[in-house]
């Protein structure tokens, strides 16, 4: 087990080492010189002049790159260039507000997608079935955007049931006042494609031996789902949980971005639209190390539910 | 006489296929098990005798299946097809059980074996957590699993097969049930587990005084176990009567067939029966004919293997590896026109052989010298000419021919591979005679693999090694996946070819009684080594080694009433 | 296979015919599917309209400003008018309503930040309400507009005039603020999405199954070397990745978007295909082939490819989808197509605006042609995996 954690977090450095390269390739080499991109956007000579210094631009490929590893490595990425805060309070200020709806989204989601797989698993072939299944293929259609414009108008514009967007300063005050609209509007998107899946993960179970085995002890349907096929595809849900976690740190950049919730991925549109690397380049980085770790704890957690699985 | 326990009449079940097709999977059927008794269910693929027994334990996919209302199921007096879904579900555990082919899937993979063989015990008779569990104890303990306090943590994977299946049984008989139903219970299991296994229901049926009603293809194990045997072909009954009757003197020609054609150890036809056979009336005279088997020093060698080891890694710990040993130290010759039948049971290393002389897998150390070189050392290159003369038949048809090619595509591709075989049509015209030579019909040439049946696709691949005028052929448990009766068509076919183009074989399988049939000299190999080598009369007759005559002892020899006198 | 086997027909002359092969028993399962038929019958529509306006057939002007600002669909016009008299309560009716229905915007959220600007919209109307039938008022901007588009050069001077006389005062689809056909726009929007959607598509497959096939295929050093170069791409967050992209590639346009969905795109198709090449070399059709000497070119092509191409079928109609879905926020947010052109994302851009204003048939239009693509390309994508799912063989 020790081992296979050590392996495994050994196993981060090569990937870690190839995100940086891929970043700073595209950041460093393709992207070209970013005086040349900031002109229109930072009128300032001499600010342009100290980002040049920062990136070491006229320095060889090498040293730019040897720049960014420390920068990596020393969790240091100096400042936005657009609003000179420093990168890593942005990390601070931003990052609570995006959990702050990320958190009960994903809890709400999981439970209700879960409860309606279970149900339409459970008439399979029926009417109920067909048709929750169209209404989703329906609804997974319409873009996000749409979701967002149309709902936003009518519950909090023309309705006025809720603000139409901002953000306070009290933990409650957000959560139940300015979080509550964008974390509707983000269910109606997720759910359709949760409910899918996790239908998909229960109907493989359907079908196994095992299943009808415990028909055969004589249990009641109930059981035979809520126990015994539940139990099993908890396993491929959990899985599937733990790849949307590393999500929660970049944020639903659209919903923050339409209801001004100041997060992590209304951060990322506004750093790519004012071409601010060094914001991108952290969070970037940093949330594919977050992913990687994740990954990890995926795979141990799959250990723990999953007694077959032994880690090598 | 008295009251049957289970009495099916008339029992017809269709199967929708698509909107307009209906398959018809039983057609009708009626048959009775008494209380205490044995009763086996024998046939081929597609009998329909595991239908009929997941249509008494109303198991059969909702979906579906449809059972005529005239159809009767008739169990303690009632009608099992009329009674509610909550009294069937009282009934499904309790008083009937039953057990499944496969016993690693059948058991949840997520909860403790302790804990799925509880469950029915609080579903059924209410006990709580811990009453259950002890009982749960002494149930494991009666099925034969040593440790039981400790062994009701475990989970299923972490027992071997024929302790799951143990386990199965003891979640079957914990109500006491008045009838066991066995699909097919030791077919995934080797042959000394098999033979374990059976005797651990005989026992159990004898103890408790239930009825088992014993589904499974193989009469050889039905002579063993059951009173009464019934016998299927296409979802009908051909005949059912006392096993030591049917089995003395059967009056339907397919029974006849099915007791003929599978190859026995204490006799050797020159050709098997086959079903056509017999329903041609011409079945019997065939035994007669006998075929001498046996090598002498005398017979040129064409293949010499020396000293072949395989090792598969594994890791472990931060850095370390685990080696596992699959072949130690195999030698062995090959004379020319000759089997050689390798035995074993799973994990044996027997088919590791196998695809190490065809390279499949590269050998760890070792030689193999044909035709004056050591082909295990050649490059890949240099091997490739070589790749011509040794060619290799697998288990599965269904795995081992391309599904997106056509069968004169199949035929035809070692020759475009090696550049042979002239132009396009002198190909075709070689794929014609290889068709007809293993007995297919020209029209097969445009068809694809998913147009035949088992029997037929194994005959494709073999026509396709046949096209490189091989030397050697592998056959690696060719026939095991293959219903008997087109088994023994397979095996004649074998052996025809061999007696008319000098083949050598290397026959490995796991069944005892074909690897005598077919074989001059068998080697038994047991966890990698070679633990017999002779001769395969003298093999059967006297074994020397003590895991050969365990193997021996574990064959079903199909006589009535052997297990319970064993 | 065709060039190794030439046409030549041996069997012909003993009168047999050719056995149909998996694939066409898969599309006869697909066509007695009629879920399946309606919805390749929607998708062709959709991929002849994309034709079309790609030619130059149909929506070609979309650009010119063909009816008065804002005209009003009049296919929906029973419709609108219902919806129209549900929010109004009373009185008001027909044509001149429109700048009225602006003015009876409801209560708004005192938290409302768009509320100054209704207010001065307010204002403005009721300077103007008198005059109605003037209907230009209409929309507040007008007259910025019309300068902006002198500025621009965009129509000649004597718009204000003449033109506006010329121009239609209501079209099936409406108009947008330009008086440009929502039609026309929708129309060349769906010529920008399956465009992107189906090169994005290829290229990410291409790259994807390639890639997937070699390791897959050859394992052991290849395949640590393109799994490392996979789980870099794996764990930047797909959106973030693309965001990231587009933040570089400063020139936009249609070739840059088709560029960063395929690049950032393959590594799911290559999980996929790596899997599957994994399970089928160790298959005994394939070890057969090796039996026989054929080449790792000719298993992994010939042998492997057209057994796991369903899989990857499959796999480029799911990516149509997402990419379509993608290519819409890209262009929403900015980054996609550039102004030269029109999409669906850009459409919903000036929609989002234009529905406070209750201008709602840009967005109901975009919603509309996107909704019913994507549905029907999803039920065939479901439909084509059940038919050629292997199981069913």
């Amino acid at each position: 087990m020790t081992a296979y954690i050590i392996r495994r977090l050994w196993q981060i450095v090569p990937t870690m080492a190839g995100v940086i390269l891929l970043i700073f390739l595209l950041f460093n080499v393709v992207g070209g010189d970013p005086a040349y991109l900031l002109a229109g956007k930072i009128s300032n000579a001499e600010q342009i002049a100290n980002i040049r210094k920062q990136l070491g631009i006229d320095e060889p490929y090498w040293y730019q790159l040897l720049l960014f590893v420390k920068q990596v490595v020393t969790f240091d990425f100096g400042q936005s260039w657009s609003t000179n805060e420093a990168v890593s309070s942005i990390f601070a200020t931003r990052l609570p507000n995006s959990l702050l709806i990320g958190v009960p989204l994903l809890i709400l989601e999981t439970i209700i997608a879960i409860a309606i797989a279970l149900v339409v698993a459970y008439k399979r072939g029926s009417l109920t079935d067909r048709s929750v299944m169209v209404s989703c293929t329906v609804a997974q259609s319409i873009s996000i955007l749409v979701y967002i414009i149309v709902l936003q108008y009518v519950l909090a514009y023309k309705l006025g049931w809720f603000p139409v967007q901002g953000w306070g300063n009290g933990f409650f005050e957000n959560l139940f006042k300015y979080a509550a609209l964008p974390i509707i509007i983000a269910l109606a998107v997720s759910l359709a494609p949760n409910i899918r899946l996790y239908r998909t993960f229960l109907l493989d179970e359907v079908n196994q031996d095992y299943v009808r085995t415990a028909r055969a002890k004589g249990l009641s349907e109930n059981r035979v789902m809520l126990v015994h096929v539940l139990r099993n595809a908890a396993i491929p849900i959990i899985t599937n949980l733990m790849i949307q976690l590393p999500g929660l740190l970049v944020g639903l950049f659209l919903i923050e971005r339409f209801f001004s919730v100041p997060g992590i991925g209304r951060e990322v549109i506004l750093a790519v639209e004012r071409s601010d690397f060094p914001v991108i380049k952290a969070i970037t980085v940093y949330v594919a190390l977050a992913t990687m770790l994740a990954n990890l704890l995926a795979d141990l957690l799959y250990k723990a539910v999953d007694p077959r699985v032994e880690l090598k | 006489m008295s009251k049957p326990l289970l009495s099916v009449r008339d029992l017809r079940v269709k199967f929708r296929i698509d909107r307009k097709n209906l398959f018809e999977a039983l057609k009708g059927i009626s048959f009775d098990v008494m209380p205490n008794e044995t009763v086996a269910l024998v046939g081929e693929s597609g009998s329909g005798k595991s239908v009929a027994a997941l249509a008494i334990l109303g198991l059969l996919p909702k979906e579906n299946a449809i059972i005529d209302p005239a159809s009767v199921i008739e169990f303690g007096g009632r009608d099992l097809l009329k009674i509610t879904p909550a009294e069937k579900r009282a009934l499904r555990g309790s008083e009937i059980s039953m057990i499944f082919q496969e016993p690693m899937s059948s058991l949840n993979p997520v909860f403790t074996v302790g804990y799925q063989i509880g469950e029915v015990l609080r579903e059924h008779k209410g006990m709580t957590g811990t009453a259950a569990e002890q009982r749960a104890v002494e149930l494991l303990r009666e099925v034969g699993i040593p440790e039981p306090e400790l062994r009701i943590r475990y989970y299923p994977h972490q027992m071997s097969g024929g302790q799951q299946q143990r386990v199965m049984i003891a979640m079957a008989i914990a109500c006491e049930p008045k009838l066991l139903i066995a699909d097919e219970p030791t077919t995934a299991l080797d042959v000394t587990i098999q033979k374990q296994i059976l005797d651990l229901i005989a026992e159990l049926q004898k103890k408790h005084g239930m009825s088992v009603l014993f589904i499974t293809h193989d009469l050889a194990v039905v002579g063993d176990i059951a009173d009464r045997v019934v016998v299927m072909r296409h979802g009908e009954i051909r005949e059912q009567g006392e096993t030591r009757a049917v089995f003395a003197n059967p009056a339907d020609s397919y029974t006849q067939a099915l007791l003929a054609c599978r190859p026995v150890v204490d006799s050797r036809p020159k050709r098997l029966p086959v079903i056509d056979d017999f329903m041609a009336g011409r079945g019997h005279v065939m035994r007669s004919e006998t075929r001498t088997r046996g090598v002498s020093e005398s017979d040129p060698v064409v293949l010499e293997v020396k000293n072949l080891c395989k090792d598969f890694y594994a890791r472990e710990g931060l850095f370390g590896k685990k080696t596992f040993h699959a072949v130690k130290n195999v030698s062995f010759k090959l004379r020319k026109g000759k089997t050689l039948g390798l035995v074993g049971e799973s994990g044996s290393g027997k088919t590791t052989v196998g695809l190490t002389l065809m390279r499949l897998h590269e050998a760890t150390s070792g030689e193999a010298w044909f035709d004056g070189k050591n082909i295990l050392a050649l490059s890949e290159r240099e091997f490739l000419p070589y790749k011509k003369r040794i060619q290799i038949i697998f288990q599965n048809p269904y795995a081992s021919l391309n599904p997106r090619m056509t069968v004169g595509q199949i035929i035809m591709e070692p020759l475009i591979v090696h550049g042979e075989g002239g132009d396009a049509q002198s190909r075709a015209k070689l794929v014609f005679e290889l068709l007809a030579k293993v007995g297919l019909p020209e029209m097969s040439f445009y068809k694809y693999p998913h147009e035949f049946s088992g029997g037929q696709r194994q005959r494709i691949a073999i026509a396709r090694c046949l096209t490189m005028r091989p030397d050697i052929l592998i056959c690696d448990e060719s026939v095991s996946a293959l219903d008997v009766s087109v088994q023994a068509q397979v095996l004649n076919l074998l052996q025809d070819l061999q007696d008319e183009f000098g083949l050598s074989y290397i026959f490995i399988s796991h069944d005892l009684a074909v690897v005598k049939y077919m074989s001059d000299e068998v080697m038994v190999m047991n966890q990698g080594e070679v633990v017999e080598h002779a001769d395969s009369d003298t093999l059967y007759a006297s074994p020397k080694d003590p895991y050969t005559k365990k193997l021996l002892d574990s064959i079903p020899r199909g006589i009535p009433g052997a297990a319970a006198h064993a | 296979m065709s060039a190794a086997h030439p046409v030549m027909n041996p069997a012909a002359d003993i009168g047999i015919e050719r056995s149909p092969g998996l694939w066409s028993l898969a599309w006869r399962r697909l066509m007695r599917d009629r879920v399946a038929v309606a919805s390749l019958i929607v998708v062709v529509a959709f991929l002849l309209l994309a034709v079309a306006s790609m030619f130059g057939w149909v929506a070609k002007n979309w650009n010119s400003e063909i009816a008065v600002n804002y005209a009003p669909p009049t296919l929906f016009k029973s419709l609108y008018a219902a919806a129209t008299e549900a929010t109004k309560g009373e009185g008001e009716k027909g044509p001149e309503v429109e700048g009225l229905a602006v003015q009876r915007q409801p209560i708004v959220n005192d938290r409302d930040p768009l509320r100054s600007i209704l207010d001065e919209l307010r204002a403005q109307l009721g300077q103007g309400a008198e005059g109605v039938e003037e209907i230009k008022i209409v929309d507040p901007l007008a007259d910025v507009i019309a300068e902006l588009k002198k500025k621009l050069g965009r129509v000649d001077g004597a718009i204000e005039d003449v033109g506006e006389d010329k121009k239609a005062p209501h079209l099936a689809f409406g108009a947008d603020k330009w008086g440009r056909s929502v039609w026309d726009k929708v129309v060349k929007g769906t010529e920008t999405s399956l465009l992107v959607g189906f090169a994005a598509a290829i290229l990410a497959t291409v790259i994807g199954t390639l890639l997937g096939a070699v390791a897959g295929y050859f394992g052991g050093k290849t395949d640590d070397f393109l799994n490392w170069f996979y789980s870099i791409f794996n764990s930047i967050p797909y959106i973030l990745l693309v965001l990231a992209i587009a933040a570089v590639l400063q020139k936009k346009g249609v070739l840059t978007v088709v560029l960063i969905l395929g690049l950032t795109g393959w590594t799911s198709i290559f999980r996929v295909v790596r899997a599957e090449y994994m399970k089928h070399k160790a298959r005994d059709y394939v070890r057969a082939a090796n039996a026989i000497g054929a080449t790792h070119m000719r298993r992994m092509f010939t042998h492997i490819f057209p057994n796991i191409s369903h899989v990857v079928l499959v796999q480029l109609s799911l990516y149509v989808v997402i990419f379509i879905k993608s290519e819409v926020i890209l262009s929403y947010l900015g980054f996609g197509v550039g102004v030269d052109t029109v999409s669906w994302g850009s459409m919903l851009n000036e929609a989002q605006n234009e529905l406070i204003l209750g201008y709602w048939w840009q967005l109901a239009a975009a919603t509309l042609f996107m909704a019913v693509l994507v549905t029907a390309f999803s039920l065939f994508t479901d439909a084509l995996r059940d038919a050629l799912d292997p199981k069913l063989k």
